[in-house]
């Protein structure tokens, strides 16, 4: 274990080095996987996991049962004693580790206190400094919304401990649970194995969610008064690989208050407008599929309708979940939209990929509900900020987008549009 | 020459209109008909017509308040609506769908606590059963049905507008009157859950369909307990898909002899083609509408345009509260008609004046509204006037 737990050399960070956090600045994930993963490892991560999902827990055990202490002492002094700072920070810190873990996006076997640079999905977590009381006594409530989305990202509870969400609802309970991490590690297990690396997009993903559920515990633990942001553009992520369905952002946060209050009714006529054209686009891929195995590439009108159609979509669900202003068109026109889809030309296609194409789409598709959870939350949260301020958050807007444009490149995919495989990856926004 | 040929269209559309109108208004009710609503009044417990009178003062003042709210809305609407279009990527026809659900959604919105107030009231008097919060999902899914509703119009008459201009109205109302009668043909089958009759109501209802010549209607049961203790019934289809459909609230509580003669009435309505004959009072009612939208929005570059929606909506509010002593008129004609079918088929005026009399004490339904507001909103006719032609119907009949 020790000799597992010491990291290995460390190969670049994934974004350039940032000056020094400062009191009460956002927590920072860190993020020096190279993607390298050695097949044993892999194959038994889960057993390996388990004495730390159970320490975690004890460890969880712990920090809930001193959190009234940390909060009223943080009442009182407006900031947390430095002895419990730490602890919770190593909590914290511990909890992205073993995340990573077991996610796959980090190979080596964590220590168990937490330490700093003792992973290469590592968090950094700010100075103490002053935090308002107000923002302190209101902590838990505060801090309910954050905890949502990190258990719709993450799953199992969020990053920062072992509890779960109930809803009441047991498959609504399942559904946040299993959330984004626990898919997209589920299909990184295979591909790992298969290639003895872990795929770029889905630790990038990965890394993003763990860390967002990061920022969120070290919220409701008084580590930093900051607020977390879930905009994919804090997180440490590779920069993003070139595709033919890219996202085109040119939304300005402004919202209507009125058309935010009616957006689902508003929406209406575009679900059934996307119904009625996803009838036909079923259809007409079958008969895609069965030209493009043959000729290795669909017709061009075909090709064009496609696009149009995955454009639409994405205009729809961007409009639907408030990552857009305007109400969008019918006919997914070029430009037409703040949160467009840039399609590229088509393309040819490999037939082996053309015949299993249902298949492989798989684990791309189902990442992409996963995601598609954590939109519906952020939307959720989104809607009331922005009926009230008359603008959207950029974090949430940007986590839209970016489930809008991969959810584009999964249909793109599935339709022939291109054989490039979707890039799970939330890099739009890194410059 | 083309002005000539414009007001000879008018003339054409405004003579046929008259003409459809006259043949539309006629009923079978003996046009003789003296009714006795003073003596009728008198045979209703007076403790009951107060509680209904009572209920039903409320009802109606609400029901005036909403309706100026609703003109008012729409008319600054109609003024400040337009700058929704910067909120809009979509094209013309697309802006107008938001327009047009905004307007709606708006309205939906300062007609809520009225409803509020309206359940409150029915809630005190035992009229109904529905929470508010049920109240407001309901309303919430009536409210996205109306939308879509609403975007498949704008769909037709923008679409008409663009493409013909100021012609659009022709083809645009025989359109919709086309989508009103599918409407109509369709909304059997939109009615989830109804169930069949038990047997006492099937051997009563045979033999009134035969006499009343509507064999082929059939006869459900919808269950309302959960959301109210109302009594009602409605007729529904066209042709094939003609059926009745009688709320439970009123199979499980009233007199077998009383639940006949809604049971005929209901038939009466499919007897005279009452569903058909409202198709043509929406054509009657449409083609000097679209006319007068047509006009009126020509400044806001006509019905083609988005701009044009917020305006087009005030104007069919306002005309359809103009026209609203007609189409009551004509609807409480109807129902007469419906209660002397019933008359004739059931030979039963002891039941049909029972019916009513448990309506007013049941269903708070006044058996004699102010006449102001009988004349311009109520579909059907009073209490007293029914129970009135019940006893003219025996004295005809003795």
């Amino acid at each position: 274990v020790d000799h597992l737990s010491v990291a290995p050399e460390k190969p670049a960070q994934l974004v350039s080095p940032r000056p020094a956090l400062a009191p009460n600045d956002q927590v920072r994930a860190l993020n020096y996987d190279d993607l390298h993963r050695r097949r044993v490892t892999v194959f038994f991560r889960f057993f390996m996991a388990l004495p730390h999902l159970l320490w975690l827990s004890i460890w969880s055990g712990g920090v809930l049962l001193l959190a009234p202490v940390l909060w009223i002492a943080t009442l009182v002094n407006r900031r947390p004693p430095e002895g419990l700072r730490e602890v919770y920070a190593m909590f914290v810190r511990y909890a992205t580790h073993v995340y990573a873990f077991l996610f796959l996006a980090a190979q080596p076997f964590p220590g168990f206190l937490g330490r700093p640079g003792t992973c290469t999905v590592d968090l950094e977590v700010p100075p103490t400094g002053d935090q308002g009381r107000w923002g302190v006594g209101f902590r838990f409530f505060l801090a309910l919304p954050p905890l949502l989305l990190a258990t719709a990202l993450v799953g199992f509870g969020g990053g920062g401990g072992g509890t779960s969400t109930s809803t009441g609802d047991e498959s609504a309970n399942l559904a946040l649970n299993l959330g984004v991490g626990f898919t997209a590690a589920f299909f990184a297990w295979w591909a790992c194995m298969a290639r003895g690396r872990m795929p770029q997009g889905i630790r990038d993903l990965l890394v993003y969610a763990i860390g967002y559920a990061a920022q969120a515990y070290a919220y409701l633990f008084l580590l930093t008064s900051r607020y977390p942001n879930s905009d994919p553009a804090v997180a440490p992520l590779a920069p993003l690989p070139p595709h033919p369905v890219r996202l085109r952002l040119t939304d300005e946060l402004r919202r209507s208050r009125w058309t935010v209050a009616f957006r689902l009714i508003l929406s209406l006529p575009h679900l059934v407008w996307v119904t009625l054209w996803t009838v036909l686009i079923v259809l007409l891929a079958i008969a895609a599929w069965l030209v493009t195995l043959i000729a290795a590439r669909p017709p061009r009108w075909m090709h064009r309708f496609f696009a149009r159609y995955v454009r639409y979509q994405a205009h729809v669900v961007a409009f639907a979940y408030l990552g857009g202003g305007p109400f969008p068109g019918f006919v997914g026109a070029p430009g037409s939209y703040p949160v467009d889809i840039e399609i590229g030309e088509r393309e040819r296609h490999n037939r082996w990929t053309v015949l299993g194409r249902a298949l492989l789409g798989l684990p791309a598709a189902a990442i992409s509900s996963g995601v598609g959870t954590a939109m519906v939350i952020a939307a959720i949260g989104g809607w009331f900020f922005a009926l009230i301020t008359g603008r959207m958050p950029q974090g949430l807007r940007n986590l839209i987008a970016y489930g809008a444009r991969y959810g584009a490149q999964v249909v793109a995919y599935y339709l022939f549009v291109t054989p490039r495989y979707p890039y799970s990856g939330p890099a739009d926004f890194h410059r | 020459v083309r002005r000539a040929g414009f007001i000879a269209a008018a003339a054409a559309v405004v003579a046929a209109c008259i003409w459809g109108g006259i043949r539309l208004w006629d009923t079978t009710v003996p046009s003789d008909l003296e009714l006795n609503t003073g003596a009728a009044m008198r045979s209703f417990d007076p403790e009951a017509e107060d509680e209904a009178a009572d209920f039903e003062a409320l009802i109606r003042w609400l029901f005036i308040a909403s309706q100026l709210v609703l003109v008012g809305v729409l008319a600054v609407y109609a003024r400040v609506g337009t700058r929704f279009m910067r909120e809009s990527a979509a094209g013309p026809i697309g802006t107008g769908f938001l327009l047009g659900m905004m307007g709606i959604a708006l309205v939906w919105l300062v007609q809520l606590p009225f409803g509020f107030v309206e359940i409150w009231w029915a809630r005190r008097h035992d009229a109904a059963e529905v929470n508010y919060l049920d109240f407001v999902i309901g309303d919430i899914a009536g409210l996205a049905g109306e939308a879509l509703f609403l975007c498949l119009l704008l769909l037709i008459v923008m679409g008409l507008a663009r493409l013909l201009r100021a012609a659009w109205w022709a083809p645009g109302v025989a359109i919709l009157a086309g989508l009103f009668t599918l409407l109509v043909w369709v909304s059997p089958f939109l009615l989830p859950g109804l169930e069949d009759p038990p047997r006492p109501i099937v051997a009563d209802a045979r033999p009134l369909a035969v006499k009343q010549g509507t064999t082929d209607a059939e006869v459900k049961i919808e269950d309302v307990h959960e959301w109210t203790e109302q009594p009602n019934a409605y007729a529904t289809g066209l042709g094939e898909t003609e059926q009745i459909v009688l709320w439970n609230t009123l199979t499980d509580g009233f007199d077998r002899r009383e639940v006949r003669s809604v049971i005929s009435h209901e038939f009466g309505h499919l007897q005279h083609d009452h569903l058909a004959k409202s198709i043509g009072w929406f054509a009657l009612f449409a083609f000097p509408a679209a006319l007068v939208v047509t006009v009126l929005t020509r400044r806001r570059g006509g019905l083609g345009e988005p701009a044009a929606v917020p305006l087009a909506l005030l104007v069919v509010v306002v005309l359809q509260l103009v026209a609203s002593p007609l189409v009551s008129g004509s609807s409480r004609r109807y129902e007469a008609e419906a209660d002397w079918a019933a008359l004739e088929a059931t030979r039963d005026p002891a039941a049909m004046e029972a019916l009513h009399h448990r309506f007013t004490a049941e269903a708070l339904s006044d058996p004699d509204p102010p006449g102001w507001y009988h004349w311009m909103f109520d579909s059907h006719p009073s209490g007293a006037e029914r129970v009135a032609m019940a006893r003219e119907w025996a004295a005809r009949n003795r």
